[in-house]
């Protein structure tokens, strides 16, 4: 029944004990650093990197979920048609730009710290949600949209039972690539002084202490298997609730 | 009946609000100081002020008009825009800095970013409303390009605070440049080395499909910096206990766990596109063509070949994409690039180095997508298609 | 009742319906006819309203359709198209029940309504009502297309080209269901096809179409008998025009009735009363007969047809 949450609960353990635990595999770690340095990476405890990490993520996914979302079905709607085509022009060209781009971007304007960081995640981030968006919304059957009007369901009722459960699944896959990314990103936003997982990887960096990038390497990685997961299993949620899309 | 077009009206409308109320450009007396900032009529004056209006005027208005003809004159006032906008800035540097700092530079402020930003996307929506040939779209974008790059060559943007970081490390960026070139298009061509194969075997054996994209698709999900991380302490070990690596300039950073990240990055969409052009040819077309007496490599190579090179040329696009802005994260780890001014600017709060590093990164991307799209429809072309090559989503 | 009255539609600078008017009884099935982009699906879609009319006036059961709520409009029109529109992502089931649910009905009455209209489509509720439209082939998904656009008993059915991409045989099944549940029901019904024999079989009257204007509106014998341009002669066919008016009659409505029905003798080759008089014309040539006997469901003789008979009605 519940078998494919079953992966992102044992990545989610693996994850949580790694950020418990790390400290206690000191011993190990030791032959990384040269004698007078710390081997345990000491300004925050794993913990709060974790959580502020995930919380930036989180966050701007949601503004970045909202925003797309919203826009993708308002350039979808009669009213909003015109903009269609910028829209899924600015979609695509908008991601050939590096995400690391724009968090250097973020900077100039809006200076250090979590706030450019997060406006960098949920801009660069609703790209392909509006990208998949569009892409779900237009690849739906026209007869299907047609049937729907002619038999007299009102827009909104054919937006929400019809429109968006057959999106659904790509709009979906569009979150779980912003997320993907936006892991990743906010790790680099430790460079821009965002509090994250990415602080005891760029510490080790400027310090040549290995152990300290090692720790924090390892607990991104973790933390992106486990979100991924996550969206693996959600996505199997979905189709189990639709089965007459997986046919 | 023509209607207004409303796309191009409410992004010039918010284009002349930004330009009026932003700040357009900001003058430093030294490098260290913060910056003044100067509103559109301070900084242009009331010439250079009028004639930005007056051009974001006409587009408006035509916009309304449905007049025939009316996106050439919309196309011809945002052309003429982005042309003049290096010369309108440069004058504002020649009024502000001039005799009274001479050490002052000049940079680009919220209000000229948005208007260059709406700009564009006026351009491309007039451009698709003519139904522009790919002609014409070169020539309004090389008619820009050549005035930006006439404004620098006259020096007339000498006093911009981006140029000047430039101008006191030239040696440095086209290292950069190379560096950065060197590594995206060789994790790019070493990964295609690899995904040819790799996917050779799998049409073969169709049990190594799954685990193989189960890979490459897991390898993906790992964040840039983790991966470049984790590749430090184990390369660093190898390189202490074997000489040769050493000699080979194989250590725990620098460009060797930078090439390793990339090439892993690139196999996904590499692979993928590769797989998907050589199994979605139409089975029936290769059967007629061996129906008709081609042998096998005829059929690969005049049938198969063809069908699927614009397939597999997008899957270049999308990875060389992919690794120039992870090549820019990879001087993290010492391997140089862009990333390094941008690291470096970000470490000393130097602005116009995070500039100098960011918008070359941003450039070298667009650059990579312009070229390999052309090539694509190029080569869909060759084959008869007027469709471009499928979009692969997800 | 439908009628429309100089009713225009224009596509910018392409008028696609010119002026045309045009009156559907209660109860008839009018199927418009044409070549692709002759302006008979852009009329159908304007008495839904899913296109507004440039002009002129539509008015359903003598009331304006413009002075109706949009939805209450359609939700007493079924609408069948072709390619289904089914939901894909609901069963078969939940399609049918989406205007009833639409209307509010009460789950009992719903559910038995969606078992009745597959039984009346012949589909095995048991088996059908929990598929996927994905699990169901071209035919079974236009049936519970059809059962949909039924399923509220609205008084007007409107369908395109419902049966358009079906192969041969499928389609002449669904074009039997169609008439036997059109006889039992007496929709008012407009059915827009491209093919002149479904035309021919399924209307009461003929609206043939060309470049948004109705060249003839009248019964199928009358059109196949006085086709009123040369467009319309051509789109009947004018060499097999006999043929195809001997497939609008049925044997039982010209034979010579027997005064008492008697047992048939077996073996002998007959024809069905309901079998339309073109099955009877080629049982003849085959079998090299002037006089075929006419037989019932329960196999009693009700009458003969003969060739002269055959001939003289068919002229």
């Amino acid at each position: 029944m519940m078998r494919h949450w079953l992966t992102p609960a044992l990545w989610l353990l693996v994850l949580v004990a790694g950020c418990l635990g790390l400290p206690a595999l000191e011993p190990w770690l030791q032959p990384l650093v040269d004698g007078r340095q710390a081997v345990i990476y000491p300004r925050d405890s794993f913990v709060t990197l974790l959580l502020n990490h995930l919380q930036l993520v989180a966050i701007s996914a949601a503004a970045a979920t909202l925003v797309a979302l919203g826009g993708g079905i308002a350039v979808t709607r009669p009213w909003g048609r015109d903009f269609l085509p910028m829209a899924s022009q600015l979609a695509s060209i908008g991601q050939t730009v590096p995400p690391v781009a724009v968090l250097a971007l973020a900077v100039p304007v809006m200076g250090f710290g979590d706030g450019p960081t997060f406006v960098a995640l949920a801009l660069y981030g609703l790209l392909p949600i509006l990208r998949n968006t569009l892409a779900g919304l237009q690849g739906i059957d026209p007869a299907v949209r047609e049937a729907a009007t002619g038999m007299g369901m009102s827009s909104s009722q054919v937006l929400l039972r019809v429109e968006l459960p057959l999106a659904g699944r790509v709009i979906l896959a569009g979150i779980r690539t912003s997320v993907t990314i936006n892991i990743a990103t906010a790790a680099i936003g430790s460079t821009i002084g965002a509090q994250t997982l990415g602080d005891p990887v760029i510490a080790g960096l400027v310090n040549g202490n290995t152990a300290y990038v090692l720790q924090g390497a390892v607990l991104i990685g973790l933390l992106a298997v486990t979100v991924d997961s996550l969206f693996e299993a959600l996505e199997q949620q979905w189709l189990k609730r639709t089965p007459g899309l997986s046919g | 009946m023509l209607a207004p077009n409303r796309v191009i009206l409410v992004l010039g409308a918010i284009a002349l609000l930004l330009f009026c109320s932003l700040d357009f450009g900001t003058i430093q007396p030294n490098r260290i100081v913060e910056g003044t900032p100067y509103g559109a009529l301070d900084a242009l004056e009331w010439g250079g002020f009028a004639l930005v209006t007056l051009l974001l005027a006409v587009t408006l208005v035509a916009a309304v008009l449905a007049l025939p003809g009316r996106y050439w004159a919309i196309l011809v006032s945002v052309v003429l825009l982005l042309m003049a906008l290096p010369w309108l800035f440069s004058g504002f540097l020649e009024d502000q800095l001039g005799e009274r700092y001479p050490y002052g530079r000049g940079g680009f402020a919220a209000g000229f970013w948005s208007l260059l930003f709406l700009l564009a996307l006026m351009l491309v929506e007039g451009l698709r409303q003519v139904g522009a040939s790919a002609w014409l779209r070169l020539t309004a974008g090389v008619l820009v390009l050549l005035s930006w790059w006439r404004a620098l060559e006259v020096e007339a943007l000498a006093g911009l605070s981006l140029v000047m970081e430039f101008q006191t490390r030239p040696d440095q960026f086209q290292q950069a440049l190379l560096d950065h070139l060197a590594l995206t298009l060789g994790a790019v061509m070493v990964s295609l080395l690899l995904a040819v194969p790799l996917v050779l075997v799998m049409i073969r054996r169709v049990r190594w499909q799954r685990p193989v994209f189960a890979l490459v698709s897991f390898l993906q999900t790992i964040p840039s910096l983790a991966l470049f991380g984790l590749l430090i302490a184990p390369l660093s070990y190898l390189s202490a206990n074997l000489p040769l690596l050493q000699q080979l300039g194989i250590r725990g950073i620098g460009w060797a766990p930078a090439m390793i990240a990339l090439v892993a990055y690139s196999l996904l969409p590499m692979v993928r596109n590769l797989f998907v052009a050589l199994t979605e040819v139409p089975a029936d077309l290769l059967e007629a063509a061996e129906g008709m007496g081609m042998n096998r490599r005829q059929v690969f190579l005049r049938v198969q070949l063809p069908l699927a090179l614009p397939v597999v040329i997008e899957g270049v696009r999308m990875t060389t994409i992919q690794a120039t802005g992870l090549t820019a994260v990879a001087a993290l780890v010492g391997a140089g690039g862009f990333g390094t001014f941008i690291f470096q600017g970000l470490g000393q709060a130097a602005m116009d180095l995070v500039l100098l590093g960011a918008l070359p990164t941003v450039a070298l991307a667009l650059a990579a997508d312009t070229l390999f799209t052309a090539l694509a429809r190029l080569s869909a072309r060759l084959n008869g298609a007027t469709a471009q090559p499928s979009l692969i989503y997800e | 009742m439908i009628e429309l009255t100089n009713v225009s539609r224009r596509f910018g600078e392409v008028t696609a319906v010119d002026r045309i008017s045009l009156t559907v009884e209660t109860g008839e099935t009018c199927v418009l006819v044409g070549s692709s982009g002759c302006g008979k699906s852009t009329t159908l879609r304007m008495i839904n309203r899913l296109l507004p009319h440039s002009a002129g006036d539509i008015r359903v059961d003598g009331q304006d359709i413009r002075e109706v709520d949009l939805q209450q409009l359609r939700l007493n029109m079924g609408y069948a198209i072709q390619g289904t529109g089914l939901f894909p992502h609901w069963t078969v089931a939940r399609n049918i029940a989406l205007v009833p649910q639409l209307q509010g009905w009460e789950r009992a009455r719903v559910e038995a309504r969606v078992t009745e209209l597959l039984d009346m489509l012949g589909l095995s509720p048991a088996e059908y009502a929990d598929k996927y439209p994905a699990q169901l082939s071209g035919g079974q998904a236009q049936r519970v297309g059809v059962a949909r656009a039924l399923a509220a008993d609205p008084n007007i059915l409107l369908m395109d080209e419902p049966f358009g991409a079906l192969d041969a045989i499928t389609r002449e099944n669904l074009q039997n269901e169609m008439l036997r549940i059109q006889r039992r029901l007496r929709k008012t019904t407009v059915f827009v096809t491209h093919d002149i024999d479904e035309a021919l079989r399924l209307a009461d009257r003929i609206a043939v179409m060309d470049q948004g204007r109705i060249l003839q509106h009248d019964t199928p014998d009358a059109i196949l008998r006085q086709p009123a341009s040369a467009f319309v002669e051509s789109l009947v066919g004018s060499q097999d025009r006999g043929l195809k008016l001997a497939a609008l009659q049925s044997v039982a409505e010209v034979m010579q009735r027997h005064p008492q029905p008697r047992q048939a003798v077996p073996e002998k080759v007959s024809v069905g009363a309901q079998d339309s008089l073109r099955q009877a014309l080629s049982v003849m040539l085959w079998q090299q007969l002037s006089e075929l006997p006419v037989v019932d469901d329960q196999g009693l003789e009700l009458g003969v047809l003969t060739r002269e008979r055959l001939w003289r009605e068919t002229a």
